[in-house]
């Protein structure tokens, strides 16, 4: 897919299409989104993940040019764009609505970019044809915007973003409209349209597992800062802070005391009663110290070990695959533990004891309380 | 049982108060109407028998034609500079949150609550001030300050429903300002304009007091005309023209509704 990509973006330096260089944004006296640095490869597919309120769409708008930041650069290419009006840039976004153009047919919409810069109508018709022939609409080519399904309108949006020939592709929430069975026929269409034109595309949502799902990497943002860029694997199984570890997935917290920290490894005591070694993301952990070890569900097995710290099942939930064991461990906190059911196994009766244990040390994570 | 008579009787007051207002406003209109096909002398109802006399009389009345062409005249060019000027006025103001644009709202909206005797008056003196004689151009002048109001308020009122992700948009795709404005702003605020621009036309055709002051004695306007027809001599050729007008009206009503929705805009 790289290599794929680099034959239709060769034009940035080094494979780069975007780079958002310090990027601050304020709102009077209120920070919308700090310091954020991303270096994005030509045809990589990027999600801005992140609750709402966390300054995605703030980025996404700045770097669509909508919105002039207080500090730092937009570089499109080897191209500082900061000065470019949003008509002046050739990003193709994709709004959260659609935004199509209600009194234009489905044609006239696609053909709106290429017209309003001037292309001649035989090549604007040509290439209208084609992008609804790529976006399986040609059959709609005369009907109006409001004619048609929700799936239909984001695909009209799409082609339209696309006539543009643009540099990079933003999409704002891009399935937010559809219903849930549509969405993952969508997110399938977008992710073949996007790797069969090579476009680098910046994607912004709040749903985890569209932006672990479709992206090439995440961005992961909470209250205007970057918290981590990386693969989604990566940021799922070895997340750098407390609020990724939390916000995509779940995770069980369980305070505990470093005993010992060696590098980006520590040694903990759990309250619940159990010592485990944990990854400790940067290394900031001293021993002595307090902290919170996150453990996903799947992350955890009940088991005989006596490695393991004791706690009471309270309650079993068959969920299909997976069956999830709420247990309360020594000091009172409620722990998840999901394994794969096997049909006819029983569930684990209520106040049965239990000895639970990661199913391995680096699955486990510590970050400062 | 008893909810069952609630709801009956509160629907029936409902209905009855309805149908007492529905008579009220269509009863008059019906009456001139039928008074006018009249084959009497006079405007009493009902006729004593019924006859197109009058609607011959009023396609020889030289008078009613000469001022009815004046009204048309005057509405039109009154409807013209309300549509140009009110259209600017409202994009200016929907589109800024400043003070200064909602004290400009509240300017071109007063000709809506003044008394129009009072600014009839006033302009008299203003343009006699300024050595200007009451002429025709005072008159679409004058005409054109009562009138912009209707087409300001329907602007800005098709200005807020546009959505503003669409121009946006537009941006996005490479359109600058002017582009976005012809393509996708007018044509989604056209059916406002053009609603504001039916009513102000209307209302320059039937207004009376700004017409009393600044036309001069040459320029004869169909409502003053008519009225002082009525008050010599009870000319029944006026309920005949109040026909004509009426069916006009209905007329045109349907075509805006066709075209622009009116009846969703004015509610």
């Amino acid at each position: 897919m790289q290599t794929a990509s680099n034959e239709t973006q060769g034009t940035a330096s080094g494979g780069r299409a975007l780079v958002v260089d310090a990027v601050t944004h304020r709102y009077g006296s209120s920070t919308a989104v700090e310091n954020i640095n991303l270096d994005i490869r030509a045809g990589e597919l990027v999600a801005l993940l992140g609750p709402s309120g966390c300054g995605k769409t703030t980025l996404l708008r700045i770097i669509a040019g909508f919105i002039r930041q207080t500090e730092g650069r937009i570089i499109l290419g080897d191209e500082v764009v900061d000065d470019l009006g949003p008509n002046r840039r050739r990003i193709g976004i994709v709004f959260q609505n659609y935004a199509l153009f209600p009194h234009l047919s489905i044609a006239e919409n696609v053909a709106y970019g290429p017209a309003a810069q001037g292309i001649g109508k035989a090549e604007r018709e040509a290439e209208t044809k084609r992008l609804l022939e790529l976006v399986k609409l040609g059959h709609l080519a005369d009907r109006l915007p409001r004619q048609l399904s929700g799936g239909q309108q984001q695909r009209v949006a799409l082609a339209r973003a696309l006539a543009i020939k643009p540099r990079i592709l933003l999409l704002d929430e891009p399935f937010a409209a559809l219903d849930k069975n549509l969405r993952l026929d969508m997110q399938i269409e977008i992710k073949r349209l996007q790797r069969l034109s090579g476009i680098t595309t910046v994607m912004v949502t709040h749903d985890q597992e569209e932006a672990l799902s479709m992206a090439d990497r995440v961005a992961v943002l909470s209250q205007g800062r970057l918290e981590q860029f990386a693969a989604p694997t990566q940021i799922y199984d070895r997340p750098d802070s407390l609020f990724v570890n939390t916000f995509v997935g779940t995770a069980n917290q369980l305070s505990g005391q470093v005993l010992a920290s060696d590098g980006d490894m520590a040694t903990i005591r759990l309250d619940a009663g159990a010592e485990l070694r944990a990854r400790s993301p940067g290394g900031v952990l001293a021993s002595g110290q307090r902290c919170t070890v996150c453990l996903r569900p799947e992350h955890l097995e009940m088991t005989d070990d006596p490695a393991g710290f004791a706690a009471v099942v309270e309650m079993g939930l068959p969920l299909g695959a997976t069956v999830v064991h709420e247990v309360r461990g020594a000091d009172g906190a409620g722990i998840k533990v999901s394994e794969p059911r096997r049909a006819g196994t029983a569930l684990r009766a209520t106040g049965t004891p239990v000895r639970v244990r990661p199913l391995s040390p680096d699955l486990a994570t510590a970050y400062p309380a | 049982m008893r909810r069952d008579w609630e709801a009956f009787s509160f629907h029936l007051a409902i209905g009855v108060i309805a149908v007492l207002a529905l008579i009220l406003l269509v009863a008059p209109t019906a009456i001139v109407l039928i008074v006018s096909f009249t084959s009497g002398f006079s405007l009493r109802f009902p006729p004593p028998g019924y006859s197109l006399r009058w609607y011959v009389a009023l396609w020889d009345a030289w008078q009613l034609h000469f001022a009815a062409m004046n009204s048309l005249k005057v509405a039109a060019w009154a409807t013209f500079l309300s549509v140009v000027l009110g259209t600017l006025a409202g994009l200016g103001i929907s589109r800024s949150s400043r003070l200064s644009a909602k004290l400009m709202d509240g300017l071109f909206m007063s000709p809506l609550i003044l008394p129009a005797l009072a600014f009839g008056l006033s302009s008299l003196m203003f343009f006699s001030a300024l050595g200007l004689p009451v002429s025709p151009l005072t008159l679409i002048i004058g005409h054109t300050v009562v009138c912009v109001p209707y087409v300001v308020r329907n602007t800005v009122a098709a200005l807020s429903q546009l959505d503003p992700t669409l121009l946006e948009c537009s941006a996005s795709l490479g359109a600058g300002k002017v582009y976005t404005f012809r393509r996708i702003t007018l044509p989604l605020i056209r059916p406002g304009i053009l609603a504001g621009g039916f009513i102000a036309f209307m209302s320059s055709f039937d207004n009376v007091p700004v017409s009393l002051f600044l036309r001069d004695a040459a320029t004869d306007m169909l409502p003053i005309r008519m009225w002082q027809d009525l008050e010599g001599k009870l000319d029944v050729t006026i309920a005949a023209l109040s026909g004509v007008l009426i069916v006009f009206t209905i007329a045109l009503i349907m075509v805006m509704e066709r075209f622009t929705g009116l009846s969703r805009r004015l509610a």
